[in-house]
């Protein structure tokens, strides 16, 4: 009975905190809250839309993937909770520990009998009826561990061998395991947010230019290298070229893109998704996105992205404010890392950039990205509630 | 864990950061813009040229029905196996499974698809059933479908297996009625645009381009049970007298429809496997044989037209033989001196010709050219033969007296069985019909119809008990009709043992509704005369026929017409 009132008056006090001038503050960012539920709830559906056919096709039970999906999304949030219920503080120390363990996964998933070989590549470790995708995981480990070197060599960072060539190595090291998988689409998005994250964090200007000629150059090298990526990068220039080989993805999705027009071909009824547009519920969900819900579906699309992306830096701001230099530079990365793969993911679904195994960020099947992604949620969530309290001087 | 409070790092590079990634969100938008209404004509017409294909959208032909709607011919729905080649070879790993379920072994197959590739469309298997289409599409090999496609079914078989006729695998009449009303049965396909997934099937009809046109029903003026019993009494004198040969046809004698038309050998349209021309030719409008003594009444007609001769006129015809030039024609015995209508009921040839010597050749020709010798009867039906009769500007006398008796003239069956209308109909002949009339033709006037009644008297002496045609008699019904026996023109002339059997009749004689006509060709066993041969026939399928029409009899027995007051009294009627 007295346990109760004390929990209830506890419950009122915390209340309290969150009045400004009369106005109650809702527990959690209603923004970055809304578009993600949003962009998740549209992943389902279109997961669905898009993989019906070819689950009954293959295998043999059209809701496969749904049902899969759906509790990947589950997990997700589940992870989120608990994330909302950590410490940044656990995090920024964390970091290292992380890195250490995502470098192992990405070692174990190279062996062979522990990495599941997929077409081409291996990129998942078995485990039970789920397959882990390190790349995945990797790439929040990164995040957190780049802003908490960031924190750390703060003072450092304005020394060119101290400050960027460590992360310069490390960043090498794992572009190079990611490589072996291969995972190109990975190693883009894990070098661009670093190096974002690198100019975010104060490394001189012409350090800065360094790096990006150097990564620049690698990726040339690269592609010089393993002819496969080299008519990746010159087919997406020219679909039309050769639309039953090379460009073939490409012009299907692009195709998909010109049948939805202004409104859509309406919800479940495109044809692209029919195995015209390989990987059609994954890489290239914008796709039939696009052909079922028409411009104003990618539009939306973008939009919630946008404020994502925009709520996360807004966030980093606010934790900036109060002097969470971690957790700023940690929601900067996030808001980075989620911006990056969905822009690239879009580019890649239009034709502006070239071909990546890269999923479209809480909307896309799945797992291992879904479940990273609401983990990169729960923490800007995390960063924003602790940012807050800083601010009311609560702890 | 450091915190300066009120201090943002940077602001510079974070606005930076923030805009690029915001513009790069706004790139995306003008793309999706550029993509989804720019140039989504262009994009949607890659995709049509893609995705979708046009199909031949199939409709059935249409049904033959007999006079009273029963189905002659129907055409069922089945399904084709097509294949695109080149998707198809792709799929090599599956046509072992393929070929079984098709009744064909790899190899086979894959010839099959060889010799196709390049093309855009194969059919793999025609026709056949839902069952195995099911268990072929269940098999979901990628560039296989099913096309929809008619197949023709013939439920009477082979009993009007030569009027109907048949049509081949496309659907395409060729042969009998399917041929000549091709064009009015013929369903016009149409075609539709369909969407189809990678592995071919049509997902989803986009537009019809055409609509298809299903073909139209048919109804013809057999009467199926007619039909039957003329087909089955056919087949059996065939088969008793070992001919080689044969045909009936019995016509509605006021409307000149066709009720019945059979001929031997027979065959059945639904095994394609079996047809040859030998047998599916409709012998009773492509044959000619010369008519012998059923055109006898043509003469005495032409006598009593002349005002030379009546029934009761005697003629002398011992000694039972006549010389005609170097030629000598004899009759059955010596007869002696007989009259005219004698003449038709003995058969006598000497006395048909001793009254066609005494007319004149125009008259003789006009009078059979109105009757319908020499020229079609626009029955429709393919491959009709117009006959033989030469203009009597070519006629020696022994020409002349030759026709007299049905030689040096050539007639199908149908002719001589349109030209004995004359006769049923008191001297006015209908127009030959094969498809059911609603009206009553116009009739074209031959002969007077006192000169007819006369005729008819002496062809009911022709089937009476001293007639050669006694067989062709029928309970309860007074008949009417003509024997003929011809000898057959071969290369080396006329020959002795290869004879063609006729008989031509109607009934009931005093208000004749049904004609009909029996041949057979070169009976070998039972003798060969046509009163042995034909008439008995005549017989059989009247006596069903009138029955069968409900025609009431004009000579009913005694017990019949009892039996008959006492049945309609219980019927009520």
């Amino acid at each position: 009975m007295s346990r109760a009132l004390t929990h209830n008056q506890a419950r009122l006090q915390r209340k309290a905190t969150w009045r400004v001038a009369g106005r109650t503050r809702p527990a959690w960012d209603p923004w970055l809250v809304g578009s993600v539920l949003s962009l998740l709830t549209l992943g389902i559906i279109m997961v669905h839309s898009a993989s019906v056919d070819y689950a009954d096709r293959v295998m043999g039970n059209s809701a496969y993937f749904l049902a899969r999906h759906f509790a990947f999304v589950v997990l997700g949030l589940l992870g989120a909770a608990m994330v909302m219920r950590s410490r940044i503080r656990w995090w920024e120390q964390g970091g290292p520990y992380l890195l250490l363990f995502g470098i192992a996964l990405l070692i174990l998933v190279l062996v062979p009998g522990i990495g599941v070989y997929v077409n081409g590549s291996s990129r998942w470790i078995k485990l039970g009826i789920v397959n882990i995708q390190p790349s995945e995981f990797m790439k929040l480990f990164m995040v957190v561990y780049v802003a908490g070197y960031l924190v750390r060599k703060q003072e450092e960072l304005r020394n060119f061998t101290q400050g960027i060539l460590m992360i310069s190595i490390v960043v090498a090291v794992i572009g190079m395991l990611l490589l072996q998988e291969p995972d190109l689409g990975a190693v883009v998005v894990i070098s661009v947010t670093v190096l974002a994250m690198l100019f975010l964090g104060g490394v001189r200007f012409w350090h800065f230019m360094v790096v990006i000629a150097t990564g620049f150059g690698g990726m040339v090298l690269l592609t010089l290298i393993s002819p496969y990526r080299l008519t990746r990068v010159t087919s997406f220039l020219d679909p039309w070229a050769d639309p039953f080989n090379t460009g073939f993805q490409l012009v299907q999705a692009l195709i998909a893109f010109g049948r939805g027009e202004w409104l859509g071909v309406g919800l479940g009824a495109s044809v692209q998704k029919l195995s015209y547009l390989p990987a059609a519920h994954t890489d290239f969900l914008l796709a039939v996105l696009a052909e079922e819900l028409g411009l104003i579906g990618v539009l939306g699309v973008i939009v919630l992205f946008g404020i994502v992306v925009v709520r996360a830096f807004a966030i980093a701001r606010q934790a900036d404010a109060v002097g969470m230099l971690f957790g700023a530079r940690l929601a900067q990365g996030i808001g980075l890392l989620l911006g990056m793969q969905a822009l690239i993911n879009m580019g890649v679904n239009m034709g502006l950039l070239p071909t990546k195994g890269l999923t479209l960020p809480f909307v896309s099947y799945g797992g291992s990205s879904l479940l990273v992604s609401s983990l990169m949620f729960g923490l800007l969530l995390r960063i924003e509630r602790e940012a807050r309290t800083y601010a009311w001087g609560m702890r | 864990m450091s915190r300066k409070k009120n201090y943002m790092q940077h602001p510079i590079r974070y606005w930076l950061v923030l805009g690029m990634l915001l513009s790069g969100f706004g790139v995306v938008s003008a793309r999706a813009v550029y993509l989804q209404v720019l140039s989504s004509d262009y994009l949607q017409s890659q995709g049509d040229t893609r995705h979708t294909r046009v199909l031949t959208d199939n409709s059935h032909r249409g049904m033959i029905l007999d006079r009273n709607g029963v189905p002659l011919a129907i055409s069922t729905p089945v399904d084709s196996v097509w294949a695109h080649p080149k998707t198809l070879t792709k799929e090599r790993n599956r046509w072992p499974q393929l070929a079984a379920l098709l009744g064909l072994n790899t190899s086979e197959l894959s010839k099959l698809v060889n010799k196709h590739s390049g093309r855009e469309f194969m059919y793999l298997k025609r026709h056949i059933t839902p069952e195995v289409a099911e268990r072929v599409m269940n098999l979901k090999v990628a560039g296989v479908a099913l096309l929809r496609e008619y197949r023709r079914y013939y439920p009477a078989g082979a009993i009007a297996g030569h009027v109907i006729g048949f049509t081949n695998i496309d659907d395409r009449g060729q042969e009998g009625l399917e041929l000549a009303y091709d064009s009015w049965l013929r369903a016009v396909p149409g075609s539709k645009r369909v969407l189809k997934d990678l592995q071919g099937h049509a997902v989803e009809v986009v537009e019809s381009i055409t609509l298809p046109t299903p073909g139209k029903n048919l109804i013809v003026s057999l009467d199926r049970r007619i039909q039957y019993l003329a087909y089955r009494e056919l087949k059996a004198a065939v088969q008793a007298h070992r001919a080689r040969a044969g045909s009936a046809i019995v016509l509605d004698a006021r409307t000149g429809e066709v009720l019945a038309m059979v001929n031997e050998p027979d065959f059945n349209p639904n095994n394609r496997a079996q047809l040859r021309s030998r047998v599916f030719r409709n012998r009773a409008v492509t044959d000619l044989f010369e008519p012998g003594s059923t055109l006898k009444p043509f003469t005495v007609a032409g006598a009593l037209e002349s005002g030379k001769f009546s029934p009761n006129t005697l003629i002398n015809t011992a000694p039972g033989a006549i010389r005609v030039g170097y030629k000598t024609i004899k009759d059955a015995r010596n007869y002696g001196l007989i009259s005219v209508a004698r003449v038709i009921e003995k058969s006598s040839s000497v006395g048909a010709i001793k009254i066609a010597l005494s007319l004149k050749k125009k008259d003789m020709w006009e009078l059979l050219k109105r009757a319908g010798f020499g020229e079609t009867t626009n029955s429709g039906l393919p491959g009709e033969s117009p006959g033989l009769l030469n203009p009597p500007s070519s006629w020696v006398k022994i020409d002349q007296a030759s026709l007299s008796f049905g030689y040096g003239i050539s007639v199908t069956p149908l002719q001589l069985a349109r030209a004995y209308t004359v006769f049923a109909n008191d001297g006015e002949m209908p127009p030959i019909s094969l498809l059911r009339r609603d009206a009553p033709p116009s009739l074209t006037r031959v002969l007077p119809s006192q000169t007819v009644r006369k005729i008819r008297a002496m062809l009911e002496l022709a089937v009476g008990r001293e007639g050669t045609g006694a067989a062709a008699r029928v309970p309860d019904y007074r008949v009417a009709g003509k024997t003929g026996t011809v000898r057959k023109l071969t290369a080396a002339g006329y020959v002795d043992n290869r004879y063609v059997a006729w008989f031509a009749g109607f009934a009931p004689a005093s208000s004749p509704r049904l004609v009909m006509v029996v041949l057979i060709d070169e009976p070998t066993r039972g003798g060969y005369y046509g009163g042995q041969i034909a008439a008995p026939v005549f017989a059989r399928v009247m006596t069903g026929a009138l029955r069968l029409l409900d025609i009431p009899p004009d000579a009913p027995r005694d017990g019949v017409n009892k039996r008959m007051v006492a049945a309609r009294a219980k019927g009520g009627t």
